[in-house]
C-alpha cells in the first residue's frame, strides 16, 4: 500500500543489541514449542477445533502475504487455490492416496491453477489486477458449482477407513502452519524476497536493474497457492464435507486478504497475528451475532486503512516504542 | 576495436507524432558519450528504448552482436547495459544497502560473492558508505542520485546510460558526480550521458550528439559542437530580422 | 429458434442494457472523477433497493416515486461518506489501492448494516405492473421491464444534460480528463468531488430501486452487479457516458443470447470472465480500441 514509512524494512535503523539480539531467531521455535505442547494441558474438543481452523488460516494468509504483502499484488481470488486444493484432496483420498500426498497433489493443482491466473492478469498492474482476481474467483466459483463430477453445489464426502483422531489434524495444522511461516521466513531473508519487495516498491526501477517482475510474481503466486491449496486439503480432510458455495466462496478470498491486513500487510508474522484475530473474532462473533463479523471487519479495514496501516504489528511496535521511550525518561 | 553500441535508425511514434526518427550513431568502447538537445528533442525517449524499457517502431540497437530492441529492460540489464532515471526511484522500503544490493544481485554477474563486502565497496565509491543502514525513503536528492549510479553500479554494466545525474544538484554535488562519472569510465564502463547542463558535458565528455525535434542534428568533439551554428540555432533560435 | 423469439431476446437484451447502464454511471462518475475504484457501489445499490422497498411497503409509494425520492437521499449520504472517509485518503491520477480497500471495508459494513435491519431473507416489490407484460406485434415483455428502461434512459439523458450545460457538469468533465490543469484553471477541486461522489451513490441508490423493481434482492444483493457495473466500464472504456451505453449493450447482448449456447446457471460466470478478458486484451476498452482504429486509418 502507498505509504512513506517503510512497511517490513529489513535492518535500516531497527537493529537491536545485547540479549535481544537472539530474539528473531528464537521467537519462531518457543512459539512452535508452546503449541506442540499444548495438547497436553488437555484443552477441550472445541478449542482444539478452534485452534486447528486458525493454524490452516495461518498457513493461507502467511501464503497470500507472499504476494499480496512482499510484492505488493493484492489479489482477492485465494479462494479459488483453497477450494481447488480442498476438492483435490478430497477426490484423491477418496481415491484412495494416502493423506500426506493427497495435500500435497491439492498444492500442486493449485499452484498450477495460479499460474494459468498469472500469467494473463500479472500484466494488470495495481487495481486492475485486483478486480481481475475478483472476476476470477468468482467465474470458478460458478463454474465449479455447475460441474457434475464433483458432486456439484450439493457438495462432496470423503469417506476415510482410518478412526478419526483430532490430535492428529492439529499437529498437521500445526505442521502446515510452521512450514508456511518458516517459508515466509526463509524468503524475506533471500534474493526472492529482495525481488518481490523491489517489484512491490517499483516495478519497472526493479526491472531496469535486472529483476523479471513477471517470473518474480508467478513464483510468489504459486508458493502461495501452494499453501492455501494445502490448507485446504488440510481442511477438507478434518471436516470430511465440502461444498463449492462454501470453499469457493467470495467472502473466503476476502477472508484470508483481510487478515493480512488486519495483522500487518508485508510482514512475517502480521499474516500470523491476524489469522488468529480473525479467526477468533469469527468464531466468538459468529456464534453470537451472525453476520456481525462483517461489520467488525469492515470496520477493522476501514481504521486501518485510515488510521494505522499497517495493522495491528504496526500498532503494537509503536505502543512498544513510546512504553520504551517512557521507560527511558 | 567494434563500437560497443550501434544506434540503428530508431525510430518511435507515440499516435502519430513522430518522436524520434532515423536516429543513427556508433558509440566507441571506453568513452562517455554526450546526448544532448534542447527540450522535447527526444534524448530520455532514446535512452528509454536502448534500456529496453520501451519499444521502438523501427530500427535496432546492437550491443555485442544482440539487439536490444528485443528485450525487456532487466533482459537489458542481465546483458550489461544499465540506466539511471531522471527522477531517482528509490526503493522506499528497503535501506541504502538494499537498495544496491538489488541491482549486484540481479544485474549482470548475478552477485556471486560476498554481497555485503562487494555493496559497501559500491557505496564507498559513490560516497554513501556512511548511509548504508538508512532507510533510502530519507535521503537528500544529491544522495538519491548516488543511489541510482550505484545501485547501476552493482549490476556491473559495460553501458551505463545516465539520464540528467546532474539535474537539481548543487555546483560542488555536479562536480562530484562528475568526478564520480569519470572515475566510472576509468575502470572500463561505456557511459552514454543525456545531460542538459552543457558545462557538465563540455567537461566530461569524449564526443557529442545533438539531437533536435526527434533526429540527429549533428556528433562529434565537445568543441566543434558546442560552435556549430545549426546546434546553436536549435537551442537559441535564428536571430531576429535574418 | 424462430425470428419471433430471437427478436424478443434481442428486445430483452436491450432493456437489460438500460438498466446495466444506470447502475454502472454511478461508479463512472466516482472512478472519472477520483480514480475511486467504488466497490461500496454493491453497498449502496443494495440500500437503494430496500430503500424503495421500505417506502413501497410502509407507505404505499409507488415504487417509481420511490427511485426519484432515492436520489436526493442517496445523494447526501454519498456527500457523507465523502466527509467522514473518503476525504481522509490520498488520491492520485492513477486509482490506488489504498482507496479501493477503503470502499471495500465500507461494503462490508453496508451490507452488515442491510444483514442486522433486514435478515437474511430475499425480498421483493410486487405491484400491479410486475405482473402484467406489454406485447407489440410478435413481441411481448414485461412491463416493469419497459419502465425500468424508460427511466434508465431518461436518467442518463439528464445526466448528459448535467454534464455538458452546468458549470458543475463542466468541472465534472475537466477533473475527468485532467486534475492537475483543472486545478489551474479555477476547478474547487475537493468540492467538485465531493459533489460528485455525492451523484454516484445518489445514481447508485436509485439504480438500486430500479434493479429491485425487477429482481428479488438480500443484502447480498449487490455483488453481481457491481461485478457487472465493472464489465461495462472496462468495456466501454472511461472516456464517457457513451462508452458506458456501449459497454452496456455488449454486456447485455452476450448475456442473453449466451443462453442459447450454455447451460442458465453458467450464466453469471459470463460477466467475471468478459471482465478478465476485457481487462487483459482491452485495457482500454472498446473506446481506446475504436481510438486505435481512427488513428490507422
Amino acid at each position: 500500500m502507498e505509504q512513506d514509512a517503510p512497511v517490513g524494512v529489513r535492518e535500516a535503523d531497527t537493529a537491536a543489541s545485547g540479549v535481544w539480539r537472539f530474539v528473531p531467531a528464537l521467537a519462531p521455535l518457543v512459539v512452535l514449542a508452546v503449541f506442540a505442547a499444548l495438547p497436553l494441558a488437555n484443552p477441550g474438543p472445541n478449542t482444539v477445533r478452534l485452534l486447528f481452523v486458525t493454524l490452516t488460516l495461518v498457513a493461507m494468509s502467511v501464503g497470500w502475504n507472499l504476494l499480496g504483502g512482499f510484492c505488493g499484488q493484492v489479489s482477492f481470488g485465494f479462494a479459488v487455490f483453497y477450494g481447488l486444493g480442498a476438492y483435490t484432496t478430497a477426490l484423491s483420498i477418496n481415491g484412495g492416496i494416502p493423506p500426506m500426498l493427497a495435500f500435497l497433489l491439492g498444492a500442486a493443482v493449485a499452484a498450477f491453477a495460479s499460474l494459468l491466473i498469472g500469467l494473463p492478469t500479472f500484466r494488470l498492474k495495481g487495481p486492475y489486477f485486483t478486480i481481475a482476481t475478483i472476476g476470477v474467483s468468482e467465474a470458478v466459483r460458478v463454474v465449479m458449482t455447475n460441474v457434475p463430477w464433483t458432486g456439484g453445489a450439493s457438495g462432496y464426502r470423503i469417506v476415510e477407513k482410518v478412526r478419526f483422531v483430532q490430535i492428529h489434524h492439529y499437529y498437521t495444522g500445526l505442521a502446515l502452519a510452521a512450514l508456511a511461516v518458516g517459508i515466509s521466513i526463509l524468503v524475506r531473508r533471500s534474493k526472492f524476497g529482495l525481488a518481490l519487495i523491489a517489484v512491490r516498491e517499483d516495478q519497472d526501477a526493479a526491472s531496469d536493474l535486472g529483476v523479471n517482475p513477471f517470473t518474480t510474481k508467478l513464483l510468489a503466486h504459486a508458493l502461495g497457492a501452494a499453501l492455501t491449496g494445502a490448507a485446504g486439503g488440510v481442511y477438507a480432510r478434518y471436516a470430511a464435507f465440502i461444498d463449492p458455495e462454501g470453499v469457493f466462496a467470495f467472502s473466503t478470498g476476502v477472508a484470508i486478504l483481510l487478515m493480512s491486513i488486519i495483522g500487518g500487510i508485508g510482514t512475517i508474522w502480521g499474516p500470523v497475528i491476524g489469522a488468529f484475530v480473525y479467526g477468533l473474532i469469527h468464531e466468538e462473533v459468529v456464534a453470537y451475532f451472525p453476520q456481525a463479523h462483517l461489520l467488525i471487519f469492515g470496520t477493522l479495514l476501514i481504521l486501518i486503512i485510515l488510521f494505522e496501516p499497517a495493522g495491528v504489528l504496526g500498532l503494537s511496535k509503536k505502543l512498544f516504542s513510546v512504553f520504551l521511550r517512557r521507560k527511558k525518561n | 576495436m567494434p563500437p560497443i553500441l550501434q544506434v540503428d535508425r530508431i525510430t518511435k511514434f507515440f499516435a502519430g507524432l513522430a518522436a524520434l526518427k532515423d536516429v543513427t550513431f556508433d558509440v566507441e568502447p571506453g568513452g562517455i558519450y554526450g546526448l544532448i538537445g534542447p527540450n522535447g528533442a527526444g534524448k530520455t525517449t532514446l535512452l528509454s528504448i536502448i534500456a529496453g524499457s520501451l519499444r521502438p517502431t523501427g530500427g535496432a540497437v546492437m550491443f555485442e552482436g544482440i539487439d536490444l530492441t528485443k528485450k525487456r529492460s532487466f533482459g537489458a540489464a542481465q546483458v550489461g547495459v544499465v540506466r539511471t532515471h531522471q527522477i531517482p526511484r528509490p526503493f522506499k522500503s528497503l535501506s541504502v544497502l538494499e537498495n544496491v544490493e538489488v541491482g549486484l544481485r540481479f544485474g549482470r554477474g548475478r552477485g556471486a560473492g560476498n554481497a555485503v563486502h562487494e555493496t559497501m565497496q559500491i557505496l564507498e565509491r559513490v560516497g554513501l558508505a556512511h548511509a548504508y543502514r538508512q532507510s533510502s525513503a530519507r535521503l537528500s536528492v544529491g544522495d538519491l542520485k548516488r543511489l541510482e549510479l550505484a545501485r547501476c553500479l552493482a549490476a556491473r554494466p559495460s553501458v551505463l546510460l545516465c539520464d540528467e545525474v546532474c539535474s537539481g544538484l548543487t555546483e560542488l554535488e555536479s562536480g562530484q558526480v562528475l568526478d564520480l562519472l569519470c572515475d566510472i569510465r576509468r575502470s572500463g564502463t561505456t557511459i552514454l550521458y543525456v545531460e542538459h547542463n552543457l558545462k557538465a558535458i563540455m567537461k566530461v565528455c569524449d564526443r557529442v550528439i545533438v539531437m533536435n525535434y526527434g533526429q540527429k542534428l549533428t556528433e562529434g568533439l565537445p568543441q566543434q559542437v558546442q560552435n556549430d551554428p545549426a546546434v546553436i540555432e536549435a537551442y537559441i533560435g535564428k536571430p531576429a530580422g535574418k | 429458434m424462430s425470428a419471433a423469439d430471437l427478436l424478443n431476446l434481442f428486445i430483452a437484451a436491450l432493456l437489460l442494457a438500460g438498466v446495466y447502464a444506470v447502475m454502472s454511471v454511478g461508479m463512472t462518475i466516482i472512478y472519472g472523477v477520483m480514480k475511486i475504484v467504488n466497490l461500496a457501489h454493491a453497498g449502496f445499490l443494495m440500500l437503494g433497493a430496500y430503500f424503495v422497498y421500505e417506502a413501497h411497503e410502509r407507505f404505499q409509494i409507488d415504487p417509481l416515486l420511490g427511485v426519484l425520492l432515492a436520489f436526493p437521499v442517496f445523494f447526501f449520504i454519498g456527500m457523507f461518506v465523502h466527509w467522514l472517509l473518503v476525504r481522509r485518503i490520498p488520491t492520485s491520477d492513477k486509482p490506488t489501492l489504498t482507496s479501493l480497500l477503503l470502499m471495500f471495508g465500507l461494503w462490508l459494513v453496508l451490507q452488515n448494516l442491510g444483514y442486522l435491519i433486514w435478515g437474511n431473507a430475499d425480498r421483493a416489490i410486487l405491484t400491479p405492473r410486475t405482473l402484467s407484460s406489454f406485447e407489440l406485434g410478435p413481441v411481448s415483455f414485461p412491463t416493469v421491464r419497459l419502465v425500468v428502461f424508460a427511466t434508465a434512459v431518461v436518467s442518463l439523458v439528464v445526466l448528459e444534460f448535467v454534464l455538458h450545460r452546468t458549470w458543475f457538469g463542466r468541472s465534472v468533465r475537466a477533473l475527468m480528463q485532467n486534475s492537475e490543469a483543472g486545478k489551474i484553471v479555477g476547478v474547487n477541486v475537493q468540492r467538485t468531488a465531493q459533489l460528485a461522489f455525492g451523484v454516484g451513490i445518489g445514481f447508485a441508490g436509485a439504480a438500486g430501486g430500479l434493479l429491485a423493481m425487477l429482481y428479488s434482492f438480500s443484502p447480498d444483493f449487490g455483488r453481481p452487479f457491481l461485478l457487472r457495473a465493472f464489465v461495462i466500464i472496462v468495456l466501454g472504456g472511461l472516456e464517457s457516458f457513451v462508452g458506458v451505453a456501449v459497454g452496456a449493450v455488449i454486456l447485455a447482448l452476450t448475456e442473453t443470447f449466451v443462453i442459447l449456447v450454455l447451460p442458465a446457471s453458467y450464466q453469471p460466470a459470463i460477466a467475471f470472465s468478459l471482465l478478465v478478458v476485457a481487462l487483459v486484451v482491452l485495457p482500454e476498452g472498446v473506446a481506446g480500441l475504436w481510438n486505435k482504429m481512427r488513428r490507422w486509418a
